[in-house]
């Protein structure tokens, strides 16, 4: 048995409206973040993850499922948690005319959090210098780090950011990944769902993918990557065509490409090495090719024509199909 | 508490609500002046010869009353026989009027407390219902607009309390901003009665009047500044309140006056609120019920109703209550999206 911090099980959403009809964001979706995580979440557009997480916080009603934060059924026991937990959803709006210190000294009024926390938290998401400006003479960029030091107020046990790198140029994206990670370093748990795959996979411990409502892939990230990975390797040689031929001779796949071949499932590389030696050609370049959180997210969620199709690869030993992919969506380990 | 202190803060720091108290004081400031300009202080005769006109028309009041009693008796009365006299005496009866003259009205150029004291009193509180409403309005309008309020739920994720603290907020602001503003107010034309004017006959009955208007006044802000944040709350905006109360006034006011009246429909202020309004404003107020006089064929028809301020609270509380519940369902059950 598992116990999360952030336990979803099952979850539905249905939104009806006059003009656009009915329309499921979120059909059954699952989620298990378990403590000390920085767990990724990731879907395209419209997947249902902004639905995800407002249910969470108790913004949306819920059709169907059952939600526990920290231990608490959401939304019904969120004000015993509240105070544990930090949350920015979808770029939040501030008053303009309010200071970055009056927006955030009017939060922790409210939170009941003392006021000289605010300075601390500005010094953390580097905006100390400008925390006696306006609001509305604020970058995209600033305006998300206030947003995230809103969340930081409180000390939280567990952060949720809804897209923190949102408007954020380089730099602030760096400053970003570097306060998560010391964030996870001090024991916060994080839920961080994005479009850049690139910071979630260089953040995140975990992934969780959603896609049309519904969760196609959950696990530590290494193991989901791997799960996609097709054992590929480029290799370079001075005659091409015939180390083709070697190695379709040898029983391996290859595609040839005009400067370079791509071999797929060689789990051990010296086979291209030995097989292609053994004929007196000496291979130049012999590179693994392994998939990024990019081609797995594509891969996964690019296929909207079909129903999306969980695939396991985390520790929750579903059933498996002859393809390997999860196809029970039992919240196994969860506290049911 | 926490939460009511952010709140305070919060309207307070608002423009908008900064820019009404501003309005409010140049509304005022505008006033006083132009006032303190146009008046100066009665000179003993001018009070002595405005004192001679009241009683001569008292007099010639009492005249009346007493030539209309005379023709009832069927008693010869010296003086003009062709002055008008009503069939019902009462009508003339200086005892029965709502006030009698009095030195004051015969003042030219003075600004006299007890006569305009009334009318200042209820431009105040036109002034002050306009900026509950409207405070009331974009306070919850622009916070669920801008995604405040969402983020308050973050923090506090009690959907009632937040709201509750909110209405609770804005009604004690308007209270307070409302009994400083129109003691302030009082107080300065009364000052300038005293300094550059003529006070008037001031007497109990003048004063309690004078307050129970100020206390209806007071709370008719506060029905308003509740129905503007309901409504803003119902529609998710500022100007869905502001849509609501034109839409209400161009198509019920005004049009459904105009229908109920080619209708020929009995009573037709009763379904009005402004009338309820007036009413409660005023303590009470007469409308003509021409349905009254339909079997009348011949005859004099005095055919009337009064709306009192207690029919007047029932109906304004009521509305207000049954949209400040629907306010709080509905935002209870919402997706904030």
């Amino acid at each position: 048995m598992t116990s999360g911090v952030i336990e979803i099980e099952g979850l539905r959403k249905t939104f009806h409206s006059v003009r656009r009809g009915r329309r499921v964001a979120v059909d059954g979706f699952d989620l298990l973040v378990e403590a000390g995580q920085v767990h990724g979440f990731l879907g395209p557009n419209g997947s249902g993850k902004t639905t995800t997480l407002r249910a969470l916080l108790g913004l949306v009603r819920a059709d169907d499922g059952r939600m526990r934060v920290l231990g608490a059924n959401a939304p019904e026991q969120l004000p015993q948690v509240s105070g544990r937990v930090g949350a920015i959803v979808e770029s939040p709006q501030f008053f303009g005319n309010f200071t970055g210190y009056r927006t955030l000294r009017l939060l922790a009024l409210a939170g009941g959090v003392p006021v000289n926390r605010v300075d601390e938290v500005l010094e953390e998401v580097g905006l100390a210098d400008r925390g006696d400006e306006r609001v509305k003479g604020y970058s995209l960029g600033m305006k998300q780090r206030l947003a995230v030091a809103s969340a930081l107020l409180k000390r939280p046990e567990l952060l949720i950011l809804d897209e923190p790198a949102n408007g954020l140029d380089p730099a602030g994206i760096r400053e970003m990944r570097d306060l998560v990670r010391a964030l996870a370093a001090n024991g916060v748990t994080v839920l961080i769902s994005s479009h850049i795959l690139a910071e979630i996979q260089l953040i995140c411990d975990h992934v969780t993918i959603i896609s049309q409502g519904r969760r196609v892939a959950t696990g530590p990230v290494a193991e989901v990557l791997s799960g996609f990975d097709d054992n590929e390797h480029l290799v370079r040689v001075d005659d091409l065509a015939r180390a083709e031929e070697l190695l379709r001779t040898a029983g391996l796949t290859v595609a040839g490409h005009p400067d370079h071949l791509v071999v797929s499932g060689v789990p051990d590389p010296t086979t291209v090495s030995r097989t292609l030696g053994e004929q007196g050609i000496w291979v130049r370049e012999l590179t693994p090719l392994r998939p990024d959180l990019e081609s797995v997210f594509l891969e996964l969620t690019g296929t909207p024509t079909h129903p999306a199709v969980p695939r396991q690869v985390d520790g929750w030993a579903p059933d498996q199909s002859a393809d390997g992919q999860e196809i029970d969506l039992g919240m196994r380990g969860v506290d049911a | 508490m926490n939460l009511i202190r952010a709140e305070v803060e919060r309207l307070g720091a608002r423009r908008f609500v900064q820019l009404m108290i501003v309005l409010l004081m140049l509304a005022f400031g505008v006033t006083a002046a132009t006032t303190l300009a146009g008046s100066h202080q009665p000179t003993a005769a001018e009070l002595a010869k405005a004192q001679q006109q009241a009683t001569a028309n008292l007099r010639n009041m009492e005249l009346q009353h007493a030539r209309c009693l005379a023709r009832d008796r069927g008693e010869p009365f010296p003086g003009d026989r062709n002055f008008y006299l009503p069939q019902d005496c009462s009508e003339l009866d200086p005892a029965l009027r709502d006030r009698l003259p009095v030195a004051a009205d015969y003042l030219t150029g003075v600004f006299t407390f007890t006569r305009q004291a009334e009318p200042l009193l209820y431009f105040l509180v036109a002034y002050l219902v306009l900026f509950g409403f409207l405070v009331g309005a974009s306070y919850i309008g622009a916070d669920l607009n801008s995604g405040g309020v969402v983020n308050l739920l973050l923090w506090r994720p009690r959907r009632l309390t937040v709201l509750g603290a909110k209405l609770g907020t804005l009604l004690g602001a308007v209270l307070t901003v409302s009994v400083l503003a129109s003691l302030t107010y009082l107080v300065t034309f009364w000052a300038i009665a005293q300094i550059a004017g003529y006070p008037g006959p001031t007497n109990g009955a003048f004063w309690a009047e004078l307050g129970a208007i100020w206390g209806r006044g007071l709370i008719l802000v506060l029905l308003a500044s509740a129905v503007g944040f309901a409504i803003a709350t119902i529609g998710r905006h500022t100007a869905a309140a502001l849509g609501a109360v034109a839409a209400y006034l161009v198509v019920w006011e005004l049009g459904g006056r105009i229908v109920l009246e080619i209708l020929d429909a009995a009573r037709p202020d009763q379904l009005m609120l402004a009338s309820y309004v007036g009413a409660w404003l005023t303590g009470e107020i007469s409308f003509w019920d021409s349905s009254a006089c339909r079997t009348v064929t011949d005859g004099y028809c005095t055919g009337s109703y009064t709306l009192t301020w207690q029919t007047s609270l029932a109906v304004l509380g009521l509305l207000t209550a049954g949209l400040s519940a629907a306010a709080f369902a509905l935002f209870r059950r919402r997706d904030l999206i």
